[in-house]
């Protein structure tokens, strides 16, 4: 008998089971709510996160339950099968992506579980209800927002301007882009003088900032499809004393420390737009959805986003918790 | 394989013991193999004992259908790990098998929507899965070029394929995903088809048995085994150790692109940007699985044990909705146990 590898096996298999001896779920939760999120390290999805908790912990009734797919569709698609078979009361997707996440919410429909579509479409509307805010609203917004500026600064819709762009191909990104163009399109004088893609990170768009200023001497505005990117643009040319010449603008607009409100308080911002989290309107219809059975949501609510400015931010700082 | 055993491979002075017992004696890998199924068995346990109720009563984790969801989203690593296997017992290492995935998606999905094939869904379907395969493959071959006939270390040549393969699955697609729909185009009739689950486990089965008896029954697969345990020993019994090698890393090119394929169809989508730490996933299954990263020694049912551990692991925890941080941790503590146990069935041995 090998005593050696039996011993370690007997320590092993008992540690190993320490977690499955943990106390199962507290029968005392009426509802079970599972949410599966598509990527935690997002900080717009972080506070997404921490917002839905916060509603749902003043339900004593509820259990809510997040699962965080890390960017990938395979693993999202795993964790909603796997919700499925534990058969929540409200099962809530943020979907990584269109097409790969849209039979398997099809699946939890079928299974009976009201599903609700949080942000981001699928291709098939195998949801109860979606639950989304207007990216080309913001994207028509800042363009406004930066003819009403160069208007300010010249009399005249006439500058130049940057464009930070977000991860290619995804729908943010693609409506923030299209929603400016198709208004900056009406004016000859503002040139967008150069766009360069930073996946949403500050660190790629600080890198790519600093290659744009040494090629373009003259800029006006930096638009930053979102505020990270925007702020790492001003860092950029902070570092170049280049920062008081142009204005920075960004989008998502979160609550907290180190979010775009705070940003547009301390001035490195111009402006931000808010981007509805969704989650309130999510809570709200889900609560009704386990509730009342005769209850039928629309097919779709459409969030409207807004405008944050050094007029309204201080304000907007002190009632967004997240 | 065809070729004939080399006269002096008989000869078990030349070699180290560690194959040779295996062979004559058949202790060795019964014994460690048993090990492994001790492990898998003892997770189950875990997870029949921690398993939630159903509404109706049952165990969740036993239901048929929570079975197959685990086998079928284990496969695509799984089948990744075969060949993993076999680099890992030429003490060998391919770190590239994630981006080659990523690069199949994408080329066949391109096929697919981008090319208008005319031609009858089969044949264009099998063409386009063809030109993933031999992408993968062709991959495959440089990295066992690069290795066996440079003599660059596996673990550098392939950090650069795993980078270039990136850059290149990017380039092709724009950077943009490839949606697949769910119409009645040619896209839509690939997804279909490969996603189901009989489709996908059964690819892992067939390739399990398949690849399990390449290495076990065939003279092929005592040369991997000979030349990742004593390198030197082998080159002096003459075994083809370029050929081998490169058979064995074109392999796994193989069968990244294979999985590629299923990830395409499964996904609804070529996705340049997919299978990011697939490498690590797939070294860590041949790892709990009882291969030896050092060579030599393993087998390829050890790393379908390794990967249905973590499979049923992951399920079990997600069960019992326990926090994904937690999952990691535990993970790791599954990886250094199941390594550990291995050590001290060998020390005594």
């Amino acid at each position: 008998m090998n005593w050696k590898f039996v011993s370690r096996a007997l320590l092993a298999t008992t540690i190993l089971c320490l977690p499955a001896c943990r106390e199962r779920q507290p029968a005392a939760k009426k509802y079970f709510v599972a949410f599966s999120q598509c990527n935690n390290a997002e900080p717009y999805r972080a506070a997404q996160n921490q917002l839905m908790q916060a509603l749902f912990n003043q339900k004593p009734d509820v259990q809510l339950v997040i699962a965080d797919a890390q960017q990938d569709n395979s693993k999202q698609i795993a964790q909603i099968e796997t919700f499925i078979r534990q058969k929540p009361d409200l099962l809530i997707v943020a979907p990584n992506e269109r097409a790969p996440l849209t039979e398997v919410m099809g699946r939890a429909m079928a299974a009976g579980i009201p599903v609700i579509c949080l942000e981001r479409d699928i291709t098939q509307p195998n949801y109860t209800t979606f639950i989304s805010a207007d990216n080309l609203a913001i994207g028509k917004m800042a363009g406004q927002f930066i003819v009403d500026s160069l208007n300010h600064k010249y009399g005249k819709p006439q500058g130049k301007v940057v464009e930070i762009r977000g991860l290619l191909g995804v729908e943010a990104e693609m409506e923030r882009y299209r929603g400016a163009h198709d208004v900056l399109k009406g004016y000859a004088g503002i040139k967008v003088v150069h766009e360069a893609v930073a996946d949403w990170l500050q660190s790629n768009a600080r890198e790519r900032m600093s290659e744009i200023l040494r090629a373009q001497p003259e800029i006006d505005v930096v638009y930053g499809h979102n505020d990270p990117m925007a702020v790492g643009a001003y860092l950029a040319a902070h570092d170049l004393n280049r920062e008081k010449q142009m204005i920075f603008i960004g989008v998502d607009g979160l609550g907290g420390p180190a979010g775009g409100v705070k940003k547009v308080v301390d001035g490195v911002l111009a402006a931000t737009f808010y981007y509805p989290l969704c989650v309130d309107k999510a809570v709200e219809i889900g609560e009704q959805l386990m509730h009342d059975p005769s209850f039928h949501p629309e097919k779709q609510y459409i969030l409207q986003p807004e405008l944050i400015t050094a007029d309204n931010a201080t304000q907007m700082y002190q009632k967004l918790t997240f | 394989m065809t070729d004939p055993v080399p006269e002096t491979l008989n000869q078990p002075a030349i070699t180290s013991p560690t194959w040779y017992s295996d062979l004559l004696l058949r202790r060795g890998p019964l014994y460690s193999r048993l090990k492994s199924v001790l492990g898998l068995l003892a997770v189950l346990l875990i997870a029949l004992l921690a398993s939630p109720h159903s509404p109706r009563g049952g165990l969740i984790f036993l239901e048929s259908g929570n079975i197959t969801d685990i086998l079928r989203q284990v496969s695509e690593i799984g089948i990744i790990s075969l060949g993993m296997t076999f680099v890992i017992l030429t003490g060998g290492i391919d770190l590239s098998v994630g981006t080659v995935l990523a690069f199949a998606s994408s080329v066949v999905a391109l096929v697919l929507t981008r090319l208008d094939l005319n031609l009858p869904p089969p044949v264009a379907i099998a063409m386009a899965m063809a030109a993933a395969l031999v992408g993968g493959a062709l991959v495959g071959l440089g990295n066992g070029v690069m290795i066996a006939r440079w003599r660059i270390q596996p673990f550098i040549v392939t950090l650069a394929t795993m980078i270039g393969m990136r850059g290149l699955a990017r380039w092709l697609t724009s950077n943009t995903n490839i949606d697949i729909g769910f119409g009645a185009d040619l896209a839509s009739i690939f997804a279909g088809a490969l996603s189901t689950k009989i489709v996908v486990i059964g690819s892992y089965a067939l390739l399990s048995i398949a690849l399990g008896t390449l290495l076990s029954k065939t003279v092929f697969g005592r040369y991997v085994r000979a030349v990742g345990d004593n390198e030197k020993a082998a080159k002096y019994a003459g075994l083809p150790i370029t050929r081998t090698k490169i058979l064995v890393y074109s392999m796994t090119g193989l069968l990244a692109g294979y999985s590629g394929i299923l990830h395409a169809a499964q996904n609804h989508q070529g996705n340049p940007n997919t299978g990011v730490a697939y490498e690590l996933e797939a070294i860590a299954a041949v790892v709990i699985g009882g291969t030896s990263l050092m060579g030599g020694s393993g087998s390829v049912g050890g790393t379908v044990v390794g990967t249905l551990i973590m499979g049923v692991l992951t399920n079990i925890l997600r069960l019992n909705n326990v926090d994904n941080n937690l999952e990691m941790i535990a993970k790791a503590a599954i990886i250094v146990a199941a390594v550990w146990l291995q050590q001290a069935g060998k020390e005594s041995a």
